[in-house]
C-alpha cells in the first residue's frame, strides 16, 4: 500500500551536507500498525515527513496505493495528503480559536464539502474516540489527553489510507498515554486502519505489530 | 464550503486582533468616506444646476460692463438698455439693474444688505413673488418707494413692527417707504443678480441718483438662437450706442459649467484625499495581515498538513484582507453619506445620494482588500509546510 525506495535526504547547510536519510526503503501493508523508532538524531522525523509528503526527498520514489508521487504539483500532494494520510502529531497541533468539533473536520473542508455533512462526520469521529461530550470546547478548555483524542478523530475523518502519528504520546503521563496506544490497537484491530508511529520510546514499540529501526539515516533492523 | 469557512475564519481572527484591527480601518473608512462623499456632493451639484436651470430658464442672460482702462468713457446707458428690446427680434425683455452693499442698523442690531435699483421687468424676469404690497413699478421713477426682501421683513419684524408694509425709514437724507414685501427665493448662487431675500429695491433711476453710480449690468430674456449670434447682436448694438464699451455675456449655461468647474475642484480635493488615505489604509490592511500570517504560521503549516493547498491558504488570508476593508468601507460609506448631508445642509441645497456611489464603495473596499492583502496572503501560501510547523 505504502512503498518508498530508496529515499535519500541531504541538507545543504552552508557548506557541509548533512546526510539525513541514506537509502531508505519501506514497505507498509494495510492494516499494519508499524513502530518508526530511533533515538534522536537517526532520521526518524524526516522520514515522518517523508511520508507525509510534507517534505520532498533528495532522490528516491514514493508509491501510495501503486501511485507514484510527483513532488512537482502542489494541488496533487496536498490533495494526497487531505485524502490519503492522517497525521497526529506530538503536541496535537489543534486551532486554538476553533471548537473541538471545528477543529475535527478541517480536513473535510478542503474536499468542499458542505458545513452540516461536516458537522455530522465530526460528531461521530468524536464519538469513536469518546470526547463526543467534549464538541463544543476550545482545545484549552480540553486536558492533554482529550486533545489527543481530538486530533485523532481529524485523522480519522479522512478515512486515511494511513494515520501517521509523531510521537502521540510524548506529551502525556503515561496512563493517558497508554490509552493513547489503546485507542489506536482497537481502531487498527477494529477497523484494519493502517498506523505508523514514530517514537523514541521501546516500550511504544512493544505495542506495535511491527518494529522498524532507524539509526543514523539508515533501517539497522 | 470552503468560501463560508473562510468568511467565518476571517471574522473570528479579525475579533481576536480587535485593537490592531479598528487601527488598521481607520484609513480605510477616511478613504471611502472621501470617495463617497466626493460622489454624492457631485450628485447634488448635478442636481442643484438642473434645478436652477428649471427653476429660471435657459433663455436668461446677464450683460456686464467689463472694465477697460482705456474707454472709462464708454457707459450704460439707461435708455440704451431699454431701447434694445426694439432693437432687435431676438432680446425679448430687459433688466437693467444697480446694486450696492451697505449696512441697515435698527435697535441696536445691524445687517448687511444691498440696495438694489430695477425696473418693472426685473420682477418677471427673476421669477419673484410678492408677499403682500406690490413690486416696484415703471411709475416709481425718482420715487423714494421701496420693496424689501424676505430677511429684511424678518428682521423688521423682530425689531417690532408686525407689518412692514406702508413703514417709512431713513437712510442718509431720504426717507424711503415700504410698498412691498418679496418672498424668499433659494439660495445657492445662480443667475439672479447679487441676494434679493437680503435686498432693498427701489427703481433705478432713484438708485443711480442716491448711489451717484453707474450702470454696470442688465439682465436679458432672448430668443432660441444660438448663443454666439445673441451675443454678436448686443454687441453690434453697443458698439454703434458707447463705442469702446466692453461686454461679458454670462448665460445660464455658462454659470452653471462655472458652479460646475468649482465644484470640480472640491471633488478633486476629496478624490485627492480618497486615494491617499486608500493607499495608506492599504497599507495598514497589509501590515495587519503580514502580522496576521506570521502570528498564524502553525496553523498555516497545520491546515496544509490536513490537506489545505497553497490556493487554500491564499483565499483564506485575501477572504481576511478583503472582510477587514469591507467593515471600513461600511463605516466610509456611512460617514460619506454624513459628510454630504453636512455639505447639502451648509450650502442649502438638497440632499441627494447615488446608489452607484454606495456600490462604488463597495467595490473600491473590495479592491482595496484583494490588492493589499495578496502580497502577505501569498507569502503565507508559499511557507514550507515543516517550517510552518515547527513554529
Amino acid at each position: 500500500m505504502l512503498n518508498i525506495v530508496e529515499i535519500h535526504k541531504t541538507y545543504q547547510i552552508g557548506p557541509t551536507e548533512i546526510k539525513v536519510l541514506r537509502g531508505i526503503t519501506l514497505t507498509v501493508e494495510k492494516g499494519e500498525m508499524l513502530a518508526i523508532i530511533g533515538p534522536s538524531g537517526s532520521g526518524k522525523s524526516t522520514l515522518m515527513n517523508m511520508i507525509g509528503l510534507l517534505e520532498q526527498p533528495t532522490s528516491g520514489s514514493y508509491f501510495i496505493e501503486g501511485k507514484k508521487i510527483s513532488y512537482d504539483n502542489d494541488r496533487e500532494l496536498s490533495k494526497i495528503r487531505n485524502q490519503k494520510i492522517g497525521f497526529v502529531f506530538q503536541s496535537y497541533h489543534l486551532l486554538p480559536r476553533l471548537t473541538a468539533m471545528d477543529n475535527v473536520g478541517i480536513p473535510l473542508v478542503y474536499r468542499d464539502m458542505k458545513e452540516k455533512e461536516i458537522k455530522e462526520r465530526a460528531k461521530e469521529y468524536l464519538k469513536k474516540v469518546e470526547v463526543e461530550d467534549r464538541a463544543q470546547h476550545k482545545p484549552n478548555e480540553l486536558s492533554g489527553g482529550q486533545q489527543q483524542r481530538v486530533a485523532i478523530a481529524r485523522a480519522l475523518i479522512g478515512d486515511p489510507a494511513l494515520v501517521l502519528a509523531d510521537e502521540p504520546t510524548g506529551a502525556l503521563d503515561s496512563r493517558t498515554g497508554q490509552e493513547i496506544m489503546s485507542l489506536f490497537k482497537r481502531l487498527n484491530e477494529e477497523e484494519d486502519i493502517t498506523i505508523i508511529i514514530i517514537t523514541h520510546d521501546p516500550k511504544i514499540a512493544l505495542q506495535c505489530k511491527r518494529k522498524v529501526e532507524l539509526k543514523d539515516g539508515v533501517i539497522v533492523g | 464550503m470552503i468560501i463560508k469557512a473562510n468568511i467565518k475564519e476571517a471574522l473570528r481572527s479579525l475579533l481576536t486582533g480587535k485593537q490592531r484591527t479598528i487601527l488598521a480601518l481607520i484609513g480605510i473608512v477616511i478613504g471611502i468616506a472621501s470617495v463617497i462623499g466626493m460622489i454624492s456632493i457631485g450628485t447634488i451639484v448635478q442636481h442643484e444646476a438642473l434645478r436652477q436651470f428649471e427653476d429660471m430658464g435657459v433663455d436668461i442672460l446677464t450683460v456686464r460692463k467689463e472694465f477697460d482702462e482705456k474707454n472709462k468713457a464708454a457707459k450704460f446707458k439707461l435708455s440704451d438698455i431699454l431701447e434694445l428690446k426694439n432693437y432687435s427680434p431676438i432680446i425679448l425683455e430687459v433688466a437693467p439693474y444697480i446694486s450696492s452693499g451697505t449696512t441697515f442698523s435698527y435697535g441696536g442690531k445691524t445687517m448687511y444688505i444691498d440696495m438694489m435699483g430695477v425696473t418693472e421687468s426685473f420682477f418677471d424676469l427673476n421669477k419673484l413673488n410678492l408677499q403682500g404690497g406690490r413690486f416696484i413699478s415703471d411709475l416709481d421713477e425718482h420715487r423714494f418707494f421701496c420693496v424689501i426682501g424676505s430677511e429684511i421683513a424678518q428682521f423688521l419684524r423682530k425689531a417690532g413692527f408686525e407689518n412692514p408694509l406702508g413703514q417709512q425709514f431713513a437712510s442718509g437724507e431720504r426717507i424711503y417707504t415700504i410698498v412691498g414685501i418679496l418672498k424668499a427665493i433659494s439660495e445657492g448662487g445662480g443667475i439672479r443678480p447679487g441676494n434679493i431675500n437680503m435686498s432693498v429695491i427701489t427703481h433705478i433711476t432713484t438708485a443711480v441718483r442716491v448711489q451717484e453710480g453707474e450702470i454696470e449690468s442688465f439682465m436679458a430674456r432672448v430668443g432660441p438662437q444660438s448663443p454666439s449670434q445673441i451675443k454678436a447682436e448686443i454687441q453690434n448694438y453697443f458698439s454703434k450706442k458707447a463705442k469702446g464699451l466692453n461686454l461679458k455675456l454670462r448665460t445660464a449655461e455658462e454659470l452653471i459649467a462655472q458652479m460646475e468647474k468649482q465644484m470640480q475642484l472640491f471633488t478633486l480635493l476629496l478624490g485627492a484625499i480618497g486615494s491617499i488615505s486608500l493607499i495608506v489604509g492599504g497599507i495598514g490592511v497589509m501590515n495587519v495581515m503580514l502580522i496576521s500570517v506570521a502570528e498564524r504560521r502553525k496553523e498555516i503549516g497545520i491546515r496544509r498538513a490536513l490537506g489545505a493547498q497553497r490556493f487554500d491558504i491564499q483565499s483564506q488570508f485575501i477572504m481576511e484582507s478583503v472582510v477587514l476593508c469591507l467593515v471600513g468601507g461600511f463605516i466610509g460609506i456611512g460617514l460619506g453619506i454624513v459628510i454630504s448631508y453636512v455639505f447639502s445642509y451648509f450650502v442649502k441645497w438638497e440632499f441627494m445620494m447615488s446608489k452607484s456611489a454606495i456600490m462604488l464603495g463597495v467595490g473600491v473596499a473590495t479592491a482595496v482588500g484583494v490588492f493589499f492583502g495578496f502580497y502577505p496572503s501569498r507569502s503565507a501560501a508559499r511557507l514550507d509546510p515543516i517550517a510552518a510547523l515547527r513554529s
